[in-house]
């Protein structure tokens, strides 16, 4: 509790209190870091004992109880845990990153509000108040990706990302209501425990019963979806992804935190927290959108030019890995899999934010217009850079999951996790985990470019702009933090034995949700596989972009630029959606020209025929049937133009005229 | 002992006095009294059922809740009126259109 | 039978002075009427044995509000110190009516709900007989109790309220427009 909301008061203290920046960020460090401390603790006292669920009554609507509170299990302390953890990390980064900044007291500000949103989620006991804390996670994410607001793009992008957001938050009410009218309890405990609601509702005879109530089995399918909506929307999933290369226009700390670590994690963390509710046909498509989704980021990924464009998509891409872990029953694996990427992704973020800062500092000292996160510009920042270099090695051999790091044992979860689920069905689902397969070995060779670009061969800079840069070492406390996540990066921190990722104690932590044969043969094959074919591509891309030797020529290819216009997915967004809503409108213009005014103009022309007829007869009558009809029609239209008087007692008295009708309605139907 | 609904009638009264200012009085300084009449309205209504709630005397409590946001209402809404004043030279609420369409 | 006479001068009191209030043509005399409006409700209160309500009505609104508005009616028309008569605006007239309309609907309907409504029969008053006022009651000793202990949180932000307001009223009412 305490720990959730020291970030709040970093908020405050940030906001109102009158104190120089580095006062600021010495407060919020040192409240996030006590943040730590009690979850901590917190997570020592809960971790795989008896669970915490502490609540009171918040208010009463009819017959119906809402309570709120804080509901402490595995899931909640493990996320509080890292939430917290990568937090510190990330606050002590930017006391350096963010040096100098004008708005410095903002960023602390957000950054208080964002962690004590996110704690919040992984802690609320009901689903109204994790709707609440979903929502501010999204408004603090909103705040932070245009913090450098007088930027035209941010302002772009965070308007993108919360509009897209909307979207999601919209399936979460939705799934919300359905299973408040279902269960007529929001709470988690009663909902999603081992023995709760959910778990003992059925579907029977098409109709889906509870204890509670009973409504026809589509519901069930449909809050599934909705609630997926949500996740799909927070964790940028296909077809709502695209706010999230977008949200790099924030601070790359920030980047780092929320749109790589933590934020985008909420929506696995809410597929996990009402796992029980998902049916198989749910889980069929969340395991096909997150396999679709992490094969076509990869494939975005592997010809982006903007370092934190790649590590964003490779963020998609991870993302996808998750939701596919959750669509085929590993909940566990999936949630080991966002523990891991969240550090080795977090990292990755950092390093290459100390590389940009480098680079920007480059950009001002010089005077010369470049963009400071093109990697095409890079090079050979290896000798310059060691502690930023060998860091990011790890982090990207982590991501590619070779043995000895976090990743071989998450990822090779997930993966044969999905070829054992695969056995058990037929049809598409056969081609999820070789897609994903294929997936993985994009992210070993996507990976390795933007390694051995960065880091190996000349400064392109220099060569290009005939300069000579200077760029040293980041600052201590930038390094200091990289070094200690690098060590996050190697498999003892979550599991003794490197090779087998059931040692894992994070996996311990979880129910077994499902009771899948264990195939041996994937055991030993996948891995196998997976590392061998990346270990090549590891190499290729030495090869041509390491040893800058002579590379087939991809850039004409209509893959190639299929992948680099992002699927073209943005693209269709705006062609298709917006300017068919713009069509639309015009069409619905052009029917009103065409057929109302068409429909007027014939009228028109009847009544002239006809005054002609009757001028024959009678010139007088007819002119004034005609002048009447245009004085009725202009004192109407005066008529109705008096209620826009624009003055407040005038529309006072229509209001109180609605209210008595009200009233006197009410009074003659006999209910007053 | 004057029955409640005397004072119910009464109440009601003052109240339509009232919600007539405000909805015809070309001032804003006498919608604003008219204002203040629906308040003391509620307010008699307020005290005449607290007499029969002597321990929890919430109808009185709120009573004097009520007049006392009254008075910083007053205090606010003249200083509006000062300004508006101030910006249209009038204080006519039927001058100041600028919602017409 | 005394008591009932005087209350139903009050009662008129407040009623007539109301309705003067509101069809006089001559502003400052409207203001000067509804003090004497005022002063008869405090009076009606009384009759509800609510008399510590009754002097606070008569401290806030003639001690401030009275005062408050006199003030600004003066800021607000300063040509009627020059011309009295220049503020006359028609009491009759078409623009009245939709007002009157409304007025006379909402009291019809006031009236039909109070003559339904038989307030004696509810069940809380109808058992009220210890808890009921008596006219030798000390209504302070009660209203303290309960602000102190019952009402606090709702006394507490009133006063916030209270204050804010007044800054409100503080900074809207000040002479430079710099922001």
């Amino acid at each position: 509790m305490l720990a959730a909301f020291l970030p709040l008061l970093t908020f405050f203290i940030s906001l109102f209190v009158p104190v120089k920046p580095a006062g600021k960020g010495a407060a919020a460090i040192f409240n996030i870091g006590l943040s730590l401390i009690l979850s901590g603790a917190l997570f020592l006292k809960v971790w795989n004992q008896q669970s915490f669920h502490f609540r009171i009554e918040w208010v009463t609507i009819g017959d119906f109880t809402l309570y709120t509170g804080i509901l402490l299990n595995n899931l909640s302390v493990l996320m509080m845990l890292l939430v917290s953890g990568i937090a510190l990390l990330v606050h002590v980064y930017s006391t350096k990153y963010m040096q100098g900044d004008p708005y410095l007291h903002r960023y602390w500000a957000y950054l208080g509000l964002f962690c004590f949103a996110m704690l919040g989620l992984v802690i609320a006991d009901n689903l109204l108040l994790m709707y609440m804390a979903w929502e501010l996670v999204g408004f603090s994410s909103y705040l932070l990706i245009g913090f450098w607001f007088t930027r035209h793009t941010a302002v772009l992008a965070n308007k993108k990302a919360f509009i897209v957001n909307r979207i999601g938050d919209l399936g979460f009410l939705i799934g919300i209501m359905i299973t408040l009218t279902q269960f007529h309890t929001l709470d988690l405990t009663e909902l999603f425990g081992s023995n709760g609601l959910v778990a003992n509702a059925v579907v029977k005879g098409g109709m889906w019963q509870s204890q509670a109530g009973m409504m026809p089995a589509g519901w069930l399918t449909a809050a599934g979806i909705a609630f997926f909506l949500g996740a799909v929307a927070k964790s940028a999933q296909f077809p709502l992804h695209t706010w999230l290369p977008d949200a790099m226009e924030g601070p790359t700390s920030v980047s780092s935190l929320i749109h790589a670590a933590t934020m985008v994690a909420a929506g696995v963390f809410l597929l996990a927290r009402i796992y029980p509710l998902f049916g198989d046909d749910v889980l069929l498509i969340i395991a096909i959108t997150g396999a679709f989704t992490a094969f076509m980021a990869a494939t975005i990924a592997l010809v982006q030019n903007d370092i934190k464009r790649i590590l964003a998509f490779s963020t998609i891409s991870q993302l996808g890995f998750m939701m596919l872990a959750m669509g085929t029953g590993a909940q566990a694996a999936g949630l080991f899999h966002l523990v891991t990427h969240a550090f080795f992704k977090c990292l990755l973020f950092l390093a290459a934010g100390a590389v940009i800062h480098e680079m920007a500092h480059v950009k001002d000292k010089q005077g010369i217009a470049f963009d400071p996160q093109d990697i095409r510009l890079m090079g050979g920042l290896r000798k310059r850079m060691p502690v930023t270099f060998a860091t990011m090695v790890i982090a990207s051999l982590a991501l590619t999951g070779l043995p000895l790091m976090s990743g071989y044992l998450s990822k090779d979860s997930i993966l044969i996790n999905a070829f054992e689920w695969a056995e058990g069905h037929s049809g598409l689902a056969k081609l999820i985990p070789y897609s994903a397969l294929l997936t993985s070995w994009l992210t070993a060779f996507y990976i390795s470019r933007l390694i051995f670009k960065v880091f190996f061969g000349e400064l392109r800079l220099e060569q290009e702009l005939l300069v000579h840069v200077h760029i040293h070492e980041a600052p201590s406390a930038m390094k200091y933090v990289l070094v200690v996540l690098a060590v996050f990066c190697f498999f003892p921190a979550f599991s003794l034995n490197p090779f087998l990722f059931e040692d894992a104690w994070i996996l311990k932590g979880f129910p077994v949700t499902d009771s899948m044969t264990r195939v041996n043969l994937f055991h030993t094959i996948i891995p196998l596989a997976v590392n061998l074919i990346a270990m090549l591509l590891i190499f290729i891309a030495w090869l041509w972009y390491g040893k800058q030797q002579r590379k087939p020529d991809f850039s004409a290819s209509g893959l190639f630029r299929f992948a680099e216009g992002q699927w073209y997915i943005d693209q269709f967004y705006t062609n298709v959606l917006v300017s068919g809503f713009v069509s639309v409108s015009r069409l619905v213009y052009r029917f009103d020209r065409v057929v109302v005014d068409g429909l007027v103009n014939i009228f028109a022309r009847a009544a002239k025929a006809l005054s002609v007829m009757a001028a024959w007869t009678d010139r007088n009558i007819v002119d004034r049937i005609v002048n009447g009809a245009a004085y009725l029609t202009g004192q109407g239209g005066r008529f109705f133009g008096h209620f826009q008087t624009g003055r407040l007692q005038h529309y006072f008295v229509t209001m109180l005229l609605v209210v008595l009708a009200f009233f006197i309605y009410k009074y003659y139907s006999g209910t007053i | 002992m004057i029955p409640l609904s005397h004072f119910m009638i009464i109440s009601a009264a003052l109240f339509c006095i009232g919600l007539y200012a405000v909805l015809s009085k070309r001032s804003a300084i006498m919608i604003l009294i008219g204002i203040e009449f629906m308040l003391n309205a509620a307010i008699l209504n307020f005290v005449a059922f607290s007499r029969y709630d002597k321990f929890a005397a919430g109808g009185q409590t709120f009573a004097l809740f009520a007049i006392v946001l009254a008075a910083a209402a007053v205090a606010v809404a003249l200083a509006i009126i000062l300004n508006v004043y101030g910006y249209y030279k009038t204080i006519d609420p039927t001058q100041i259109d600028q919602l017409r369409d | 039978m005394a008591e009932q006479v005087v209350f139903y001068i009050f009662s008129a009191l407040v009623l007539l002075s109301a309705f003067m209030v509101v069809v006089l043509k001559n502003q400052v005399r409207a203001i000067f009427l509804f003090f004497v409006t005022l002063f008869s409700m405090a009076g009606l209160f009384v009759f509800t044995l609510a008399d510590f309500v009754a002097i606070t009505q008569v401290v806030v609104y003639v001690g401030g509000v009275l005062v408050l508005m006199i003030f600004t009616f003066l800021l607000s028309n300063r040509d009627i110190l020059n011309n009295p008569d220049a503020t006359r605006v028609s009491a009759a007239g078409i623009h009245h009516l939709p007002g009157m309309v409304v007025a006379g609907l909402f009291f019809a309907v006031l009236i039909a709900v109070v003559l339904q409504s038989n307030p004696e029969q509810i069940e809380w008053i109808k058992n009220a007989d210890k808890s009921t006022l008596k006219p030798t009651d000390n209504t302070i000793h009660y209203l303290g109790i309960n602000l102190m202990t019952r009402y606090l949180v709702p006394f507490e932000v009133v006063s916030l309220l209270l204050m804010l307001a007044l800054i409100g009223a503080a900074h809207l009412a000040r002479k430079e427009r710099k922001i």
